[in-house]
């Protein structure tokens, strides 16, 4: 909120510089954003809270300084020039719902002149932002924006019947407000109606119909206070917030109607106008200010910090509030009307600390107990997977958590999209269902920026309906496409493919020890078909990797190959792992065999390795390929496979005959079950 | 006998002919395995054959293997000795064409700087929690203290689902419930996605990331939360740095605090600084006492227990101190910017 320092000047003496005083407010809680100065006036930008109104004019402001510099505030005298009328028989004014408006308070002042403000009046307006209207209106905001007190002027003339009722709006009623919006009102809507109809919607915005206008001779000025709920609705449903609202809807001051009706209309009978006589005030029911117990400890025990029974005492006086002591330490306090946002003893704490100051507080480390583990073992795991994946050469991204609707549809993740109500842009409308989206935008991005390869990995939720309820998973994706790295003088860099991102895989299931997985070929919507391997860990499907579609592709304008693929992250790091167990070390040295077989293509590296495992060869450690190729020495169809197998007996050396023997059991066993042809010495024919 | 000789000198010449062709100890090796291994060398044969000579003709035939053994022996070490000895290496290579480089992935920046901040939390015994980035109303505001009409829910504009379900505005709602679920003492931090209704500009983003402290136990004041902030900040930027604390507002927090700390890119000397504004310093954090109605909310009597909370935006503290000017770069994943993390 605008702040001018001449302006605060009429409520207190400030003799201080500007930075002296944007210190004093920053210390006291009202942060002043900027400020500006200029010829003749300082403005100052502060920025304002929800929870104090009371700040949102300039008396609000000045009645804080006064605190924090120790100086009294400026009497203000507002003289009226009255008529003999009474108010009360110019106008009727009923409130028809007390709890909606508890106070209503009205002044007439006949004679008024609408036309240009006197120049001191058009300086302030101008001074907080705003340009000067006429007078009448100009009087209003300058209330308003010296007292926090929104005011309203009708003319008199047009209000049918001179009738001001408070009350709910009628069903099908509406207003054309002041900026010429036809408005329709609902029956939750509270409105200031005449004999016939709404003239004004209450705490938000007048009508056009009954606003001054250069014709008006006298102004009714309205002074209330409407309930903030009740306003801040009104505005939300449609869609309209003012001055006024902005204020009403934070909570107003209960007390100060009838000072800011007397306000205006003592400035508009200084410019011509002659008041009624008799503000009219209807308040039934005033309200008592609620008390509460204020206990010394309390302050110690919240701040840490001792503060002396005479500061509080003056401070909290001074801030307005009724302070009693009833016993050594304990106080009874009263709010002051204007403090709405000061109901329970941790409030009145702050109040008292905001003027004592936060810098006097001390710091000290709190009392260390020994909780619970600080690292869980999901996060222990989660930390070491991303490990992984940089030493694969992936780079991690993050990526919004919105997504395009018609994108997205394309992947077809199979999970059915949230819809955002609200959205920051329509092509951002839907939460993600699959992360591999974002990957392909990234690697679209990248390449479009000269990149030789692009290798990413993220972490993040994916959101969807299941059932009627909204869901988020946590999953990993991976993408991978072109070079890796940039070329060395020793070797040119290689060109990434599926083993990759396999690798990769792998390479994570076997570090974080998740045991047993296994991986299946399996079509995915993601994948070209006949291109993709689903992955089972202890039984359950984790996810997929593959060849990413071509038309998925198209649509993001990638040209190259991408092999990507997907995991349901929590799932994985929810499982145990396989814990640490050793096992020893033979001292025996092992005997390998190469052998090499010319197979069948369709005989897949998994089924030969089921094979080998089944037959449960004894003292057989471990095997793995080799090397495998086709070309013009291999008959068409067929692949050359060399697999070596090593053995090892736990407590002696192995002889070489008893090798011999396990090596021809698998030798046969393969024979037998894949038609395996033996490449005799392991070597290729020429 | 006779033949025995025959043999002797056999393998000699043949000795003296494989011991010219040896070019390595590899050769050197072999050599050595085929006349004096064990089981099967040359010599171990010779002697094999000395077991079949009559007993006249024993120590003859034992001098004589014995010499072809030490022939062996004694050529073998003057060559073994050839070998060892350091012979200057011929230089075939240039030393200062670059080395293997080896491609490592990088970590995303926000990420990197997470952890950095985790990392700081664990050392001071806080453990880190997480919670569900589609939240009720509840947890997001009600409970926090966030009447269902105030104002104060204009300050985190929100990214609604359904009525009663939106996109989490601030990692808060995670405080409601760790609380609802455990007793104190607490002490944890969550860190987290957050998303509010922002039309995305150099500053504003709809979804970034946050940390969220908050520790709850008999007798915590307002000296400790002071206490765990500097620490925090000092170990994030330096130890000198300044920290101001002064007062603000938040519903779920009373008293509440703003934390700023000095600018270090002007020191408080630029009016025009990029950084700061001019003003000197920069707002990094709010804070403040957990409300006492946010305690009862949760079922934590406010006579008893006492507690701090701090929230603080995670992009934009890393903005600050990597000096990065547009918060949408950290969303590009342009792997130029990403991976300035990793390396030079």
């Amino acid at each position: 909120m605008k702040i001018s320092l001449s302006w605060l000047k009429q409520y207190i003496d400030l003799d201080i510089s500007t930075s002296e005083l944007v210190d004093t407010l920053n210390n006291i809680g009202l942060m002043v954003d900027d400020w500006e100065e200029n010829e003749n006036d300082t403005i100052l930008d502060i920025e304002t809270y929800a929870n104090r109104p009371d700040t949102l004019g300039h008396l609000g402001v000045a009645r804080e300084l006064a605190v924090a510099l120790g100086r009294p505030l400026k009497e203000q005298s507002w003289p009226l020039i009255e008529l003999n009328e009474k108010t009360s028989d110019l106008i009727n004014i009923k409130i028809l719902d007390e709890d909606l408006c508890p106070r209503y308070c009205g002044i007439i002042v006949r004679g008024v002149h609408v036309g240009p403000s006197p120049y001191w009046l058009r300086e302030k307006i101008k001074a907080i932002g705003l340009s000067p209207i006429n007078n009448v209106v100009d009087v209003t905001n300058y209330v308003l924006f010296s007292t926090a007190q929104p005011i309203h002027a009708f003319d008199l003339d047009k209000l049918t019947g001179r009738k001001i009722i408070v009350c709910k709006a009628k069903k099908s009623e509406s207003l054309i407000s002041l900026e010429g919006d036809t408005l329709a009102l609902s029956s939750d809507m509270l409105v200031i109606a005449d004999e016939v109809k709404p003239v004004a919607l209450a705490g938000v915005i007048g009508g056009q119909e009954t606003s001054v206008s250069n014709e008006t001779q006298d102004v009714f000025i309205e002074s209330a206070y409407f309930d903030p709920v009740s306003v801040r609705k009104t505005s939300k449903k449609l869609g309209i917030k003012t001055e006024a609202s902005y204020r009403f809807e934070r909570g107003a001051d209960e007390s100060f109607p009838p000072q800011a009706a007397l306000m205006a209309a003592s400035i508009l009978t200084q410019m011509g106008g002659k008041a009624t006589k008799g503000i009219l005030d209807i308040y039934s029911e005033p309200r008592k200010p609620k008390t509460i117990v204020l206990r010394n400890h309390r302050v110690a025990g919240l701040l840490g910090l001792e503060i002396q029974e005479e500061f509080i005492e003056e401070t909290l006086s001074k801030l307005g509030f009724q302070i009693e002591r009833t016993q050594k330490g304990v106080w009874q306090v009263k709010s002051p009307p204007f403090r709405v946002d000061v109901e329970r003893e941790a409030d009145l704490i702050e109040e008292i600390v905001r003027f004592y100051g936060y810098d006097k507080i001390p710091a000290k480390l709190p009392p260390f107990e020994t909780l619970e583990p600080a690292l869980s073992p999901k996060r222990k795991a989660f930390h070491k997977l991303r490990q992984i994946l940089f030493h694969y050469g992936f780079d991690e991204v993050v990526n919004f958590s919105f997504v395009n609707e018609e994108k997205e549809a394309k992947l077809q993740s199979g999970r059915k999209p949230i819809e955002v109500r609200n959205p920051v842009s329509s092509k951002a409308s839907i939460l993600r269902t699959t992360l591999i989206g974002g990957l392909l935008e990234n690697i679209s991005w990248n390449l479009n920026r000269g990149a030789e390869g692009v290798h990413v990995f993220e972490t993040g939720n994916v959101y969807f309906w299941q059932n009627d309820s909204c869901t988020e998973q946590c999953m990993l994706a991976l993408a991978t496409t072109g070079r890796v790295g940039t070329a060395h003088w020793q070797s040119r860099n290689e060109e990434t493919d599926f083993f990759r991102l396999k690798g990769a895989c792998e390479a994570f299931m076997n570090y974080l020890r998740y045991d047993p997985y296994i991986f299946r070929e399996e079509d995915h919507t993601y994948f070209e078909p006949g291109h993709s391997l689903s992955l089972h860990f202890k039984g359950e499907p984790v996810g997929f990797m593959g060849l990413v579609r071509r038309d998925i592709l198209d649509s993001y304008s990638i040209e190259d190959e991408v092999w990507a693929a997907e995991f349901k992250l929590e799932m994985l790091l929810e499982k145990q792992a396989k814990k640490f167990q050793y096992r020893p070390v033979t001292r025996f040295p092992g005997i390998s065999r190469d052998i090499s077989f010319i197979a069948s293509q369709e005989v897949t590296y998994q089924k030969i390795k089921a094979a080998v495992e089944k037959c449960s060869i004894p003292y057989l450690n471990q095997f793995y390929i080799y090397d495998r190729f086709s070309g013009p020495s291999i008959p068409k169809g067929k692949v050359s496979l060399s697999l070596r197998f090593v053995f090892c007996h736990p407590q002696r050396t192995l002889l070489a005959e008893e090798v011999d023997a396990l090596q021809e059991r698998i030798i046969k066993t393969l024979k037998a079950e894949f038609n395996f042809q033996l490449r005799e010495g392991g070597k290729i024919d020429k | 006998m006779k033949e025995l000789k025959n043999k002797i000198e056999k393998y000699k010449t043949q000795f003296n002919r494989e011991i010219t062709l040896i070019q390595d100890k590899k050769g050197l090796q072999e050599l050595r395995n085929l006349f004096l291994s064990r089981k099967k060398g040359y010599v171990s044969l010779l002697f094999e054959d000395f077991k079949t000579l009559k007993p006249e003709e024993r120590p003859e035939a034992g001098k004589i293997i014995n010499e072809l053994k030490e022939y062996v022996q004694t050529k073998l070490q003057v060559l073994q000795e050839e070998f060892s000895t350091a012979k200057k290496v011929e230089k075939t290579y240039d030393l200062t064409l670059p080395g293997k480089d080896v491609y490592l992935g990088s970590p995303h920046p926000i990420v990197h700087f997470q952890q950095e901040i985790e990392q700081i939390f664990l050392t001071m015994g806080f453990a880190i929690e997480e919670g569900p980035e589609i939240e009720t109303d509840y947890y997001n505001f009600e409970a926090l203290n966030f009447p269902q009409h105030h104002p104060a829910r204009d300050d985190w504009d929100t990214l609604y689902i359904k009525d009663d379900l939106l996109l989490r505005t601030h990692t808060s709602p995670v405080q409601i419930r760790v609380m609802e679920k455990k007793k104190p003492p607490i002490r944890i931090i969550i860190p987290g996605k957050v998303f509010r209704k922002e039309t995305p500009d150099p500053t504003h983003l709809p979804m970034f990331f946050q940390v969220e402290g908050l520790v709850i136990d008999v007798g915590i004041t307002f000296a400790h939360l002071k206490g765990t902030l500097e620490y925090f900040l000092k170990a994030l930027f330096n130890e000198n740095i300044k920290i101001r604390f002064r007062p603000s507002f938040f519903p779920f927090t009373e008293p509440s605090a703003e934390v700023d700390i000095e600018c270090t890119v002007c020191d408080g000397k630029n009016e025009d600084c990029r950084v700061c504004g001019g003003s000197g310093w920069i707002e990094i954090l709010g804070a403040g006492m957990v409300d006492p109605q946010v305690l009862k909310n949760v079922n934590i009597d406010p006579e008893k227990h006492s507690g701090f909370a701090f929230g603080m935006g995670i992009d934009r503290t890393a903005m600050f101190a990597f000096q990065i000017s547009d918060m949408r770069n950290f969303y590009e994943n342009d792997l130029r910017f990403i991976r300035q993390v990793l390396r030079k």
